[in-house]
């Protein structure tokens, strides 16, 4: 990880004095992580696309927006992508709500994508760490943070649509952070 | 703060790096994020915990190679002259100078005093169409509105019956990251009318927005939270 992030700053520093080939770089190591995440969020190539497109503009138009003392690129990035994926979904999912109202048509599914692709190695290792850690999780947690973090819904929608407390969301939710954040620093530290 | 008031701190602030938080518990935690984290080491450090975990979150989503168009597409946009050119719009606004104000993430257009009818029918119909999005924001700042909508990388301050400041005095406009206020720009309304765009690269970057009053022409100094005369309430 370390070294992954090592190389992020380097890409990023070169991408703030205009360089080209340090924007192509950080393309390559993030477009797909952010692509699959976007994806997975909006379920349609289209959307999927304008949500990375417009991510990597704005790293392109204000790299400064990126401050190097708050954490990694890797947080900033992905965080980027995954703010302006759930803005997407809850826009398409009003429209689509509009749009059914006055059709009656069906909902749209999502889409045949390509093969996954293989990860740059550093963050492979990641993703089996964060995917073990999240077997770690009691099913309920697990699902309070998939309908929040990977369907785009507030905590006041999970819980009418669980069917329990806001507060009980709220509880779930932070205990899963925690969990997951024990879980990833151990596995950081080792 | 005590334990227990942590407690439900640390539970918004985990509903707001995986932004699920609406309603009043985002409007509580902007205010935290202004005015209690980050003076608060083990806040700060739990909320970059958090943030981290977020993006550990977005590993669990499986690789996919964009499509192969999206590469050649933004060199096309990487162009030199693209680089930190915002949108530029003519608005109805007192001021009297065209500024664009490169911030962290951040640039503002405000325009020139409108001269004729269509200028400000074009900047009222813009900030309408804004508006009239299935899911604009409309957040009161004092007696003007802060409007935006996901995935508009600007928002407008918007008032019509906004009062005229002490004479020789000026707004001015902050975005506010944590307890950091960026200047933005400063205004006198025409009438009570104001209408300023603020492009904002990064929406995540600033928590809140507030309007404190000065003399005019003097050097904008960063204000303490108690010098907003209005701010953003969500």
């Amino acid at each position: 990880m370390r070294e992954g992030g090592d190389e992020d700053l380097e890409l990023h520093r070169r991408l703030s004095s205009g360089d080209p080939g340090a924007f192509d770089e950080l393309y390559r190591r993030y477009a797909s992580p952010a692509y699959g995440l976007a994806y997975r969020l909006t379920g349609q190539q289209l959307l999927a696309q304008d949500v990375v497109h417009d991510a990597f503009m704005a790293l392109w138009r204000a790299p400064e927006a990126y401050d190097p003392a708050r954490g990694a690129f890797r947080t900033f990035f992905l965080a980027l992508v995954h703010h302006r994926a759930v803005d997407t979904v809850r826009r398409e999912e009003r429209l689509r709500k509009r749009q059914e109202r006055a059709s009656n048509l069906e909902p749209t599914h999502g889409e045949d994508v390509a093969e996954d692709v293989v990860d740059e190695a550093f963050m492979g290792v990641r993703r089996r760490q964060v995917r073990a850690a999240l077997k770690l999780l009691p099913p309920e947690q697990h699902k309070v943070l998939q309908m929040a973090y990977f369907e785009g819904m507030t905590q006041v929608q999970i819980a009418e649509e669980l069917q329990i407390p806001i507060g009980t969301v709220k509880t779930r939710t932070l205990a899963a952070m925690k969990k997951l954040r024990r879980a990833l620093q151990t596995e950081e530290d080792a | 703060m005590s334990t227990p008031e942590h407690a439900r701190i640390d539970e918004l602030l985990a509903g707001y790096v995986l932004r699920s938080l609406s309603g009043q518990d985002a409007a509580e935690a902007d205010r935290l994020l202004s005015e209690h984290v980050p003076g608060c080491a083990g806040c700060r450090q739990t909320l970059a915990d958090f943030q981290a975990v977020s993006a550990d979150l977005a590993l669990d989503a499986t690789p996919i190679e964009p499509p192969e168009t999206l590469l050649p597409l933004l060199h096309r946009e990487l162009e030199p002259g693209e680089r930190r050119r915002r949108p530029v719009q003519m608005f109805a606004v007192a001021a009297s100078v065209v500024v664009v104000a490169g911030l962290a993430g951040m640039a503002v257009t405000q325009s020139v005093r409108a001269d004729n009818g269509r200028k400000e029918a074009n900047a009222l119909r813009a900030v309408m169409d804004t508006a009239s999005l299935p899911d604009a924001h409309l957040v009161p700042v004092g007696p003007a509105t802060e409007v935006s909508a996901p995935g508009h990388e600007f928002f407008y301050l918007y008032g019509r019956e906004v009062p005229s400041p002490p004479p020789g005095m000026v707004y001015r406009v902050w975005l506010v990251s944590g307890t950091t206020p960026t200047y933005v720009d400063e205004f006198v309304p025409d009438h009570g009318y104001v209408n300023l765009q603020v492009s904002v690269f990064d929406p995540s970057a600033y928590d809140a927005l507030w309007v404190t009053q000065a003399p005019a022409g003097s050097e904008p100094v960063a204000p303490a939270p108690a010098d907003a005369l209005w701010r953003s309430e969500s």
